[in-house]
């Protein structure tokens, strides 16, 4: 049984197709990155899947049962973090998070909000009112209203957009904590590529509405991207090559295709040891990949 | 697993009750004053120079058309307010993710309302008494005291579930305050509130008994003095109807109403 199981899935507004017949799965207990340009459909599908919004067609699966708006034991194993920050008028954080709880039917939950306020560091923050919390601190009642519930399926969209670098890291150690030790399944959307490619093992890319790319990061990368190999050299050496991209005076630069390593292409270049003073490897990385498989469909839509 | 789940309704329910304790001075105290405002100007100073044929001093007449304005004004601002404040913040939409029953959103939400209308309509009915008890000296008593609270209930509830429709279908302020000025208000003013339609000529008579505001104001009338413009039961029944199809109303508009944020 797949955690999340989208299938044919289309929205339009109008005359824009927000979502055109998108299809992937997601396995339980994986981490999984939704990745795409602004505007090209990934917070349409969450919200789908999320019943926010209702696709024109096709069907959403969560661990085997039908997505819908009175669906209600499919909305109990999913957790949404939403991508804009929700404020709360009159009420402390203490509050939200049991209210939430009871919206789920748990009306002795505070074993779990303050796991949930201790990890994300907001139990010294537990008596303020929403609005006295700064941004980052709004993002993580947002992922602990999420998780109050501990679903099964935790939908997480762009929750690092505006946090700083030792937050975004401390989140994501404690994303990686619920993967581990509950077996929550994660689908996040994010514009920072190097988080996705660490976190996820596979991946979709979706642009204009349109599913480009499905499947495991490391192949994707291998895929659409290539190794880049500088030797410096301690004289001017004459080197002639298929790979060679771009040579300047004591530096050679090789792109080689990824399945390629360096003993091949030093065995190739038959280069004397001697004169090599520095080797540097650069490998392929997802935001290379991104861009490549964004910019290949942007070139073929035109 | 998932049929052991408990309803999510006594949560919501809770909410709205700590919301109206949370801001008590805006939800009871401010329409507190302006009913005692009422009281004092139109059922004391000018009450005196008015005279009933219905054998009530003008005060007496006046309590509990201020006492339902009260419920019904608040029950609807209660729900309203809720609804649209929840739009503006951003987390009306958690109402959506979350599995919530249209039923028990509608009912929880109501409650609410009901609480408020009931709290301000309550302390209007003792105000009025203790304002008739220092100027008259008499106690006021109540006729009829199950069909008085039959038509408090009912008649919040039904403005509770106006609010919770108009809040859903609204997608601005602009849009609840224009509902509750444009239409709400005069419904209520000349549903009854401050004068008894037989001193209105007979055109001006049935035309306010199209009126469904009419029928709970007398309602009201008749379950504390015994006397009203209206049939009581004839009233009730009107009122349970209103109540029945404005629920399915409101339950729709949950169901297909905005959950953006404003």
């Amino acid at each position: 049984m797949k955690a999340l199981d989208v299938s044919g899935v289309s929205k339009s507004y109008g005359s824009l197709k927000a979502l055109d017949d998108v299809s992937f799965s997601i396995n339980p207990g994986e981490m999984y990155a939704l990745l795409g340009p602004n505007g090209s459909g990934k917070t349409t599908l969450i919200s789908i899947i999320s019943t926010l919004l209702r696709g024109d067609s096709g069907s959403i699966k969560v661990f085997g049962n039908e997505v819908g708006p009175e669906q209600y034991d499919t909305k109990a194993l999913i957790g949404l973090v939403p991508q804009e920050i929700i404020n709360h008028g009159f009420f402390k954080v203490h509050e939200i998070l049991r209210f939430v709880s009871g919206y789920y039917g748990l009306y002795d939950n505070q074993k779990r909000c303050d796991y949930l306020l201790d990890n994300l560091g907001l139990t010294e923050h537990r008596d303020k009112l929403v609005r006295e919390l700064s941004g980052g601190m709004k993002r993580r009642l947002l992922i602990a209203k999420a998780l109050v519930h501990s679903p099964k399926l935790l939908l997480l969209d762009e929750p690092t957009a505006g946090v700083d670098i030792e937050l975004r890291n401390s989140m994501w150690a404690f994303v990686r904590e619920l993967n581990e030790k509950e077996g929550m399944t994660i689908m996040l959307t994010t514009h920072y590529l190097e988080e996705a490619e660490e976190l996820c093992d596979r991946l979709a890319i979706i642009s204009r509405g349109k599913l480009l790319e499905e499947g495991g990061t490391k192949e994707l990368i291998s895929k659409r991207t290539n190794r880049q190999v500088v030797i410096k050299t301690n004289t001017e050496v004459d080197c002639s090559s298929p790979y060679l991209l771009k040579k300047e005076e004591n530096s050679l630069l090789f792109q080689i295709p990824n399945k390629m390593n360096l003993g091949g292409l030093l065995k190739e270049l038959d280069m004397d040891r001697a004169v090599i003073e520095d080797i540097f490897i650069k490998e392929g990385s997802l935001e290379e990949a991104f861009l490549d498989v964004v910019s290949t469909s942007a070139k073929g839509g035109l | 697993m998932a049929s052991a789940r408990k309803s999510g309704f006594p949560m919501l329910y809770y909410r709205e009750y700590r919301r109206i304790v949370r801001v008590i001075k805006q939800t009871v105290f401010t329409p507190l004053i302006n009913t005692g405002l009422y009281l004092m100007i139109f059922g004391v100073s000018l009450g005196e120079s008015i005279t009933m044929d219905t054998g009530f001093s003008y005060l007496v007449f006046l309590i509990p058309g201020l006492v339902m304005m009260g419920a019904l004004n608040n029950s609807f601002q209660n729900t309203s307010s809720s609804v649209t404040n929840s739009k503006f913040h951003g987390e009306l939409q958690d109402l959506r993710v979350m599995p919530l029953s249209y039923s028990s959103i509608v009912w929880a939400l109501c409650l609410g309302g009901l609480t408020r209308g009931l709290m301000v309509g309550g302390l209007i009915g003792m105000m009025g008494f203790v304002f008739n008890y220092f100027y008259y000296g008499d106690l006021l008593g109540v006729a009829h005291p199950f069909l008085l609270f039959a038509f408090l209930i009912i008649g919040s509830l039904i403005f509770a579930q106006i609010g919770i429709a108009v809040a859903f279908w609204a997608s601005s302020f602009e849009q609840l305050s224009a509902v509750g000025n444009f239409i709400l208000l005069p419904l209520m003013y000349l549903g009854g509130v401050f004068y008894s339609i037989d001193g209105l000529s007979p055109v001006w008579q049935n035309i306010s008994k199209l009126n469904p505001l009419f029928y709970l104001i007398n309602g009201v009338r008749f379950g504390m003095l015994g006397k009203s413009d209206v049939e009581p039961y004839f009233a009730l029944s009107v009122s349970l109807v209103s109540f029945v199809v404005l629920f399915f109303v409101a339950r729709n508009c949950v169901k297909n109403g905005k959950y953006q944020r404003f």
